[in-house]
């Protein structure tokens, strides 16, 4: 598979880096929190938390190193392969989930899942902007499944 | 004293009963993208892009989908993959 890439206004960059900083950190706790964790037996339970935990951090690293290293403009993100595209994806997927979580709690899920729809005029700037940028990683996301499979898309 | 010997009488059956199975769930949710969720079907269930597509409008129009049934040590394995690509997915004895 050829590489992928993902590109973007050199803005467009600054704002996502600026706001992964302020999310990423508590991403780990928010996919713990949202995992189904069986609370039967002990061993599973701690064997799950690590590996989310874990998982968290090294995808906090790969969006950090990722946008630190698109300059230019447009900012163009490579990715080397699938395994690459694919863990750039579930990264993508964790600050979205965070945002959710942490700032955008009390949007009810129909209206969440048409986010770009939103009428943002009343939000706070702060959560406007955090809008914005919760659109701009799932933009990023189906440029990446597109590449990946074409078809994944009804 | 007469010791009477009592011989006692042992039955054995053997009962052989199938494992219980464990379903694993995929739950809806407004984050992720459909296109997303076909993807992560396909890498960790090893599906079809067309199965994996059938499950996804499962869970889209119905807000759950079993993906998976069989031996609870492979569901948690398969649960834990899914939540790794931040699915909503639970396990469940099956009925």
């Amino acid at each position: 598979m050829p590489e992928l890439r993902l590109s973007m206004t050199a803005e467009a960059r600054t704002v996502l880096t600026d706001l992964l900083r302020l999310i990423a950190p508590a991403a780990a706790r928010v996919s713990v929190n949202r995992a189904g964790i069986p609370d039967n037996d002990a061993e599973v339970a701690a064997f799950w938390t690590d590996t989310l935990t874990a998982q968290a951090a090294e995808e906090a690293r790969l969006l950090a190193t990722a946008f630190a290293n698109a300059k230019g403009d447009p900012a163009v993100i490579l990715l080397r392969n699938e395994a690459q595209a694919c863990a750039f994806l579930r990264a993508l997927s964790a600050v979205r989930m965070a945002l959710r979580d942490l700032v955008f709690a009390d949007i009810p899920d129909a209206e969440l899942e048409a986010a770009a729809e939103l009428d943002d005029e009343q939000m706070p700037t702060e959560k406007r902007h955090a809008l914005a940028c919760y659109t701009c990683f799932g933009l990023l996301q189906q440029s990446l499944v597109l590449q990946l499979d074409p078809e994944a898309f009804d | 004293m007469a010791n009477p010997k009592i011989k006692p009488e042992i039955k054995t059956e053997s009962v052989v009963a199938p494992a219980p199975k464990w379903n694993v769930v995929v739950l809806n949710d407004p984050i992720n993208f459909t296109g997303y969720v076909v993807v992560a079907f396909v890498s960790v269930l090893r599906i079809s892009n067309g199965e994996a597509k059938r499950l996804m409008r499962q869970v889209h129009e119905d807000g759950r989908a079993t993906v998976w049934t069989g031996e609870r040590e492979r569901a948690e394995l398969l649960a834990l993959e899914l939540q790794q690509w931040h699915l909503s997915a639970v396990l469940e004895a099956d009925a």
